[in-house]
């Protein structure tokens, strides 16, 4: 009977301080969720005109389901209508982090062709070598997005799934706009 | 009064110099090594670590009676992981420029050995105050050596110091170039950088310590001396008397 009340007791105190601590991190998410969506929402805009430059608009923005990274695609374009080009905001992790980004293709003749991939949030552990030896690099065409040897190859590994996922949403069709 | 004031001053040196957590304790070098490329991830990092650390401090202090001996170490990492979270939450709503820099940083101040030990070791065992002054001598005493690992990898990395890019300190973010373009030496950024710069502040203290401890030999062996010659002397002395 007294053992049976210390166990109860125990239970009961881990139970409070758990309840206790997912009371704090849901206020705290209540508190901070907007400010976060916000700043999200910013990093989409600032990317679109790190990858088409500061003219680009969005014009459509279309939810994706169905798809392993895609999330959101958006159809951009300019005030002139002289830039035909899409952006996918993509999320995906492994065992080394989250990673997100905005991966941009340029229309050049008829074909959507890759342009340039904007980081949103990179949780990755190797996240500067990613940056520095792949992203960079296959942002100024001096690396094939496939060669994904780079120091940090899980990561870039991810990055090509994510480009790729982006080029299957492109091809299958179900775009609008 | 005076005895308790010198206490806390002590409480609060000892993390800061004597038993500082990265350079003497040698804890929490898996941050201190990604996240000193620049002063200002350094002062982020610190500064979001030292709010984990004085935060858990204090609630466990708190609690040190309530919680049955049992689940203690499950219950000090709850309390961590929820300020952790709620560190990382407000880092991403309101310093989004260090949370990214920062990255999974942030959330491994739960794994971090200081916080835990710390908690183990100290808040479990003393009151509320003296928990607080432990936790902010070590918090102050980690973001300075980080400041300390950041400054020599940022001036010979990059050749410069930047600031308003990670916080927001200044409107617009300013560079101070000190050594010219080209001149720099990269590796600095990189982990193996890193690495190098830690080895050598470890080894510069090493030589202080090991200085000091010498100095200190010799004066006691001087004052050892100093004392058998004036047992000598004083015998000498009295043989001389017996004499006369």
């Amino acid at each position: 009977m007294h053992n049976m009340k210390k166990y109860l007791l125990t239970a009961m105190t881990l139970g409070v301080i758990a309840a206790s601590s997912a009371a704090i991190i849901g206020l705290t998410n209540l508190i901070t969720k907007d400010k976060i969506l916000e700043n999200e929402a910013n990093k989409v805009k600032d990317g679109i005109v790190t990858l088409f430059g500061s003219e680009a608009e969005i014009k459509k923005e279309q939810s994706i389901t169905d798809y392993k990274y895609v999330n959101y695609a958006y159809t951009i374009t300019n005030a002139t209508s002289t830039l035909d080009a899409y952006a996918f905001k993509t999320t995906g992790s492994n065992s080394y982090g989250k990673i997100s980004l905005l991966i941009g293709f340029k229309k050049v003749a008829t074909d959507y062709k890759f342009e340039a991939v904007s980081i949103i949030v990179d949780e990755q552990t190797f996240a500067s070598t990613l940056e520095d030896n792949y992203i960079s690099t296959i942002n100024d065409g001096s690396r094939n997005i496939d060669d994904v040897t780079c120091g940090a190859t899980y990561g870039a590994t991810l990055v090509r799934d994510m480009i790729k996922d982006a080029q299957s949403v492109i091809s299958s069709g179900i775009l609008e706009g | 009064m005076a005895k308790e004031k010198g206490h806390t001053k002590l409480n609060l040196l000892k993390g800061i110099v004597i038993e500082n957590p990265l350079f003497v304790s040698i804890l929490g070098t898996c941050p201190a090594l990604a996240t000193t490329k620049s002063i200002e991830a350094a002062i982020g990092m610190g500064i979001l670590f030292s709010i984990v650390l004085i935060c858990s401090n204090v609630l466990i202090s708190l609690l040190r009676k309530l919680i049955p001996e049992e689940i203690r170490t499950p219950s000090y990492i709850v309390v961590i992981a929820t300020f952790v979270t709620m560190v990382k939450m407000l880092a991403n709503a309101f310093l989004p420029e260090l949370y990214s820099t920062l990255g999974v940083f942030i959330s491994l101040i739960v794994v971090n050995c200081i916080v835990l030990g710390r908690a183990e070791a100290y808040a479990s065992k003393n009151n509320v105050f003296d928990s607080f002054i432990d936790a902010l001598g070590m918090g102050v005493g980690y973001t300075l050596a980080l400041i300390l690992m950041a400054f020599f990898r940022e001036f010979l990395g990059t050749g410069g110091f930047t600031i308003g890019k990670v916080l927001p300190i200044v409107p617009q973010a300013m560079t101070l170039q000190i050594i010219p373009k080209g001149y720099e030496i990269s590796l600095f950024q990189t982990p193996a950088g890193a690495f190098i710069v830690f080895g050598c502040i470890l080894a510069v203290i090493a030589f202080i310590n090991n200085r000091k401890n010498e100095l200190k030999t010799n004066l006691e062996r001087k004052e050892k001396i100093r004392k058998l010659n004036e047992a000598k002397a004083a015998a000498a002395k009295a043989n001389n008397g017996g004499k006369k």
